[in-house]
Parts: structure tokens; C-alpha cells; sequence
């Protein structure tokens, strides 16, 4: 009986680190363009339409890219957001229900944003800027636990 | 055996056992000095119990009393010795101030103070950086502003556009 109970114990020892290593966070990255050309808000930013109201005196919200991203610890990832301009996101460290990510803004080849968040349930963080177009870009980033 | 010797022979055995009185052993003993027949009873006794009495003293001598008495005082201390609770109740009953019942006050007062002031031990406060969402933010070409909703759950870094030496304060 204690050899069951000592090997059940060591295999549980050995999946932790292997769990943890492979956890993967699904990550929503929404690239928005704020303007005052119009009047549209995208119905997919329902979520955050009522903040982005209150940040800022733009018309209209349109939504660019909408993409689910799994990320996994230390492998950067990279989104083009529009011309010249990408958005590098990489999973560096996890607790509970929280992802640590670092988020880099380039622009050909240039970091115009180097920072580094923490991202929960429940809680989205918006970049706003740069400039695109009419209006700014925003990138929305939030988690999925 | 004489006529008397049936009269005599109740009493042999008592005599034996040294269990007459002194009436009954002059008796048997004036009895003794004429009866052939009840001497030879009592030496017959004698013999049996020379008999008996060898290997019981044999024996005797094998056996380790000590041990066994050891055994035994073990054994009667343990059912002397008093239990916790009766220990505690004799205790009690020593201290004057058990005795006023101001222990039940003083008890209630201690865990009233254990109760709050442990979990003030325990308590993690957290820390700013655990609150914060943005851990750092730098940016070489634009100026930023952090922004938090009051709900929140929305934060926001704004990006300016144009270099940070520019519009920072000098």
C-alpha cells in the first residue's frame, strides 16, 4: 500500500512541472481603428464600446483583426497590425488565473512600445496609439482562464 | 489403637498442624506416650509432609520471586497512579484563583485576543505591483499616459504621438 501511495505521489511530483511547462494561455488580440470618420461602432467591441466611449471623443470603432492567440511560455508571438507596424506579445510568466506578457509595439524594426502586463479574467488592456489613417490604432489584449 | 486413640486421633491432625490448644496437645501428648499405634500415625504425617515439602522447596528455590513481585508493585502502581483529569482537578483545586472560577473569564479574554489578533498575522496585504496591471511601460519615441476605469477592468496605455523630449518637461 505505501508503494502505491510513494509512486502516485512522485508521478503527480513529476506531472507538475510538466503541466506547468505546456500551459498555454488563450489570448484575444483585437486591433481597433478609432476615428471621427462616421459614425459605425463594430458590435463585436460590445465589451469594451462604453469604455472606449469615455477614453476618448472618437465616432467611430471599427475592428481590424480579431485573432485568438495561444501563448506559450517564452515563445513570442507576432501580429502584424497594419503597415510597418506588428505587435510582438510573449507569455512570460503565470500565476492562477493571471498571464504576465510582454508587448512590444514595432515599427519597421523600431520598439515604439516596450511593456510588460499582467493580464486577468475579466480584464482587458487597451493600447491606444499609434496613429492609422484618419484616427489610432488601439489594441485590445485580454485572457482567457 | 487403645480405646482412647479414636478420641485422640481428631486431634492428631490438629496437633500436627500445631493447631491445638494447650489442653488438647497435653492430651494427645500423655496419649502419645503409650499408643504405639497413633505414634506411628504420626510419623506416617511426618513423613508424608517430609515428602511433600522436598520438591515444593525445590521448586521454590527455581522460581524468581523478585521478578514477580516487581510485576506485581508495577502493576499496583499503575492502577494508583491518578488519571489526567483527576491530576487536573487536583490542580484546580490547589489554586486559589481556580477556585474563584476567574480562569473561565480569563480564558474567554485570551481566545477573544487570539481570534483577532491571528488572523492579523495571517492577513496578505497586497502588495502594490500584485494590484497594479502594468508592471512597466517604456517607450523611446512616443510620450505614454496609463490610464484605469473606474470599474477596473479597462486599462488603458495611451501612445502620443511625437518624441517624449519633446512635450516632457525640462
Amino acid at each position: 500500500m505505501k508503494k502505491i501511495i510513494s509512486l502516485t505521489t512522485c508521478f503527480f511530483i513529476l506531472l507538475i512541472p510538466i503541466s506547468v511547462a505546456f500551459s498555454q494561455v488563450p489570448t484575444r488580440v483585437r486591433v481597433i481603428e478609432a476615428s471621427n470618420v462616421g459614425s459605425i461602432i463594430d458590435p463585436s467591441l460590445k465589451d469594451v464600446q462604453s469604455d472606449l466611449k469615455s477614453l476618448s471623443n472618437f465616432t467611430s470603432y471599427r475592428l481590424l483583426k480579431d485573432e485568438n492567440l495561444s501563448l506559450s511560455p517564452n515563445r513570442p508571438i507576432d501580429v502584424p497590425v497594419h503597415k510597418g507596424r506588428s505587435l510582438e506579445i510573449t507569455l512570460v510568466g503565470q500565476r492562477k488565473d493571471i498571464a504576465e506578457c510582454r508587448v512590444k509595439i514595432k515599427s519597421e524594426g523600431t520598439d515604439i512600445l516596450n511593456t510588460q502586463v499582467r493580464l486577468s479574467s475579466g480584464r482587458t488592456v487597451l493600447i491606444v496609439g499609434p496613429k492609422h489613417g484618419e484616427g489610432v490604432a488601439i489594441i485590445a489584449l485580454s485572457a482567457r482562464f | 489403637m487403645k480405646e482412647s486413640c479414636s478420641a485422640v486421633s481428631k486431634l492428631l491432625e490438629k496437633y500436627f498442624d500445631q493447631e491445638v490448644t494447650d489442653e488438647e496437645k497435653s492430651v494427645v501428648e500423655t496419649h502419645l506416650l503409650d499408643c504405639q499405634a497413633c505414634q506411628e500415625v504420626l510419623r506416617s504425617m511426618e513423613e508424608l509432609r517430609n515428602l511433600v515439602r522436598a520438591p515444593v522447596e525445590e521448586a521454590v528455590q527455581k522460581e524468581d520471586f523478585q521478578w514477580i513481585w516487581q510485576k506485581i508493585e508495577r502493576g499496583i502502581r499503575l492502577e494508583e497512579r491518578p488519571t489526567f483529569w483527576e491530576t487536573l482537578q487536583s490542580w484546580l483545586q490547589i489554586s486559589p484563583l481556580f477556585q474563584r472560577k476567574v480562569w473561565i473569564s480569563a480564558a474567554v479574554a485570551v481566545a477573544i485576543i487570539l481570534i483577532i489578533t491571528i488572523p492579523m498575522f495571517f492577513k496578505k496585504t497586497p502588495s502594490l505591483l500584485d494590484q497594479s496591471v502594468i508592471e512597466y511601460v517604456e517607450s523611446q519615441t512616443h510620450n505614454v499616459m496609463i490610464y484605469e476605469s473606474e470599474n477596473k477592468k479597462v486599462t488603458v496605455i495611451w501612445l502620443f504621438e511625437g518624441p517624449a523630449e519633446e512635450t516632457s518637461p525640462s
